[in-house]
């Protein structure tokens, strides 16, 4: 074989290696911008920089507006609901995951690193 | 084409006012968001809900729904009479959130038809799909072909569903949640736009061994008794492969190992929790029961010294 692979899609991560625009984060999360400028005002999203046009949101915006929207589409939750939900949602993923750890070992001493 | 009720999906009688509909609904809806709801199979009830509350919400499809009558029973076989929707016309916006199917079609085929506007450039939307790949894919990258059922229209402005494969190279290090940008795999552009982005989700099909939390991995160890106490070099199982584990005299159950920097590649990578258990061997012999009531002669031990 000389290298005549099949074309394989592929992509940045998002999370990782992106920030996205206003304009950019509207069109992937298909958001309306007039909604996304007012989470951002009520603290859902936060991204860098001052005016809208200067904003850039972490790829991980992606995933919380699309959680964001589908939440007030479905639930028809509000602005302020949605900034509780997502807080609420946030907390979970972390007991979650204390949990885990918590399962393992009453005692976070027990652990012992392996190098 | 099974028969599906409506009704009982959102647990109202069929003399049901809208109001009741809406409650009935929102209820249920807040129980099965995928987003909110541990409930397994949350996703398709949820958009079962979702079909369900588009035709009773709305007092033109309920009423064609209910002409089929009552005597229906869901997932029965079923087939429309023909001229059955005689004296309806649909505006062709329903808006919900499910994919359409051959029930609901059979009632409402002409969902989102005839709304193309042909002179107008713009850029095709951005999609998004999930795909479900192994732990393993994560530590070595992969190469997956997905297949995504898109909508499109026909000539005739109907809406069909097209499918497309796409191969998709699965870079290492990726954790579950995580997004592939896939740039111009989108939606076709209108005009002379150019197409939109896919975005692919990463999940993590469940894995009989290892635990996943975020970029660190759980593993449980069985130690046999004199293993733990004595401590031991025991095969421990990771995903890149078995390695070899010191286990340190006197190790107790419930105690994590944590191997630094072997769980999910990256910058920085997660770590791997080898979480020890303890197991007894069972005291089915003559030559093991023995063998613990020696260790019980030579101990006098007790497990409970610690209470009153």
């Amino acid at each position: 074989m000389t290298g005549h692979e099949p074309d394989f899609a592929s992509g940045p991560v998002v999370e990782e290696k992106i920030h996205l625009t206003l304009v950019e984060l509207c069109r992937a999360s298909q958001v309306p911008e007039h909604e996304i400028r007012a989470w951002v005002i009520e603290g859902v999203l936060e991204p860098e920089g001052g005016t809208p046009e200067e904003w850039r949101f972490p790829g991980a915006a992606l995933r919380r507006a699309r959680t964001a929207l589908r939440l007030s589409r479905d639930l028809e939750v509000n602005l302020a609901g949605i900034a509780v939900a997502l807080n609420l949602l946030d907390e979970i993923t972390a007991l979650r995951s204390r949990l885990e750890g918590a399962r393992s070992s009453d005692d976070p001493c027990a652990t012992i690193l392996v190098e | 084409m099974k028969f599906k009720d409506y009704y009982e999906i959102l647990g109202v009688p069929r003399t049901a006012t809208p109001d009741e509909i809406k409650a009935a609904y929102r209820k249920l809806a807040r129980k099965f968001h995928p987003d909110v709801s541990k409930e397994p199979n949350a996703e398709a009830r949820f958009k079962e809900l979702g079909e369900a509350h588009e035709v009773l919400k709305d007092p033109e499809k309920r009423a064609l729904y209910d002409q089929m009558g009552s005597q229906w029973k869901s997932g029965q076989d079923f087939k429309p009479a023909p001229g059955w929707d005689a004296g309806f016309e649909f505006r062709g916006d329903a808006g919900g959130d499910f994919d359409p199917n051959d029930f609901f079609e059979a009632f409402f085929g002409r969902r989102g038809g005839g709304s193309r506007r042909p002179n107008v450039h713009a850029q095709g939307e951005d999609h998004h799909a999930k795909v479900m790949i192994d732990l393993e894919d994560a530590f070595r990258g992969a190469q997956r072909t997905i297949t995504l059922r898109m909508p499109s229209y026909d000539a005739q402005g109907r809406m069909v569903s097209r499918e497309r494969t796409i191969d998709v190279n699965i870079p290492r290090g990726i954790r579950a949640g995580q997004h592939l940008r896939l740039a111009g795999q989108g939606g076709p552009g209108v005009g002379k736009g150019g197409p939109g982005d896919l975005y692919l989700e990463v999940g993590f099909n469940p894995h009989p061994l290892f635990r996943v939390d975020d970029r660190d991995i759980y593993v449980d160890l069985n130690l046999a008794p004199w293993e733990a106490a004595l401590g031991a070099k025991v095969e421990a199982p990771t995903p890149e492969g078995p390695i070899q584990l010191t286990i340190p005299p006197g190790s107790a159950a419930g105690r994590q190992m944590r191997l630094k920097g072997r769980g999910i590649p990256g910058q920085p990578p997660g770590d791997l929790y080898v979480v020890l258990a303890i197991v007894l061997p069972p005291a089915d012999t003559d030559a093991a029961r023995e063998a613990y009531e020696a260790l019980a002669r030579a101990f006098r031990f007790n497990p409970r010294g610690g209470r009153s």
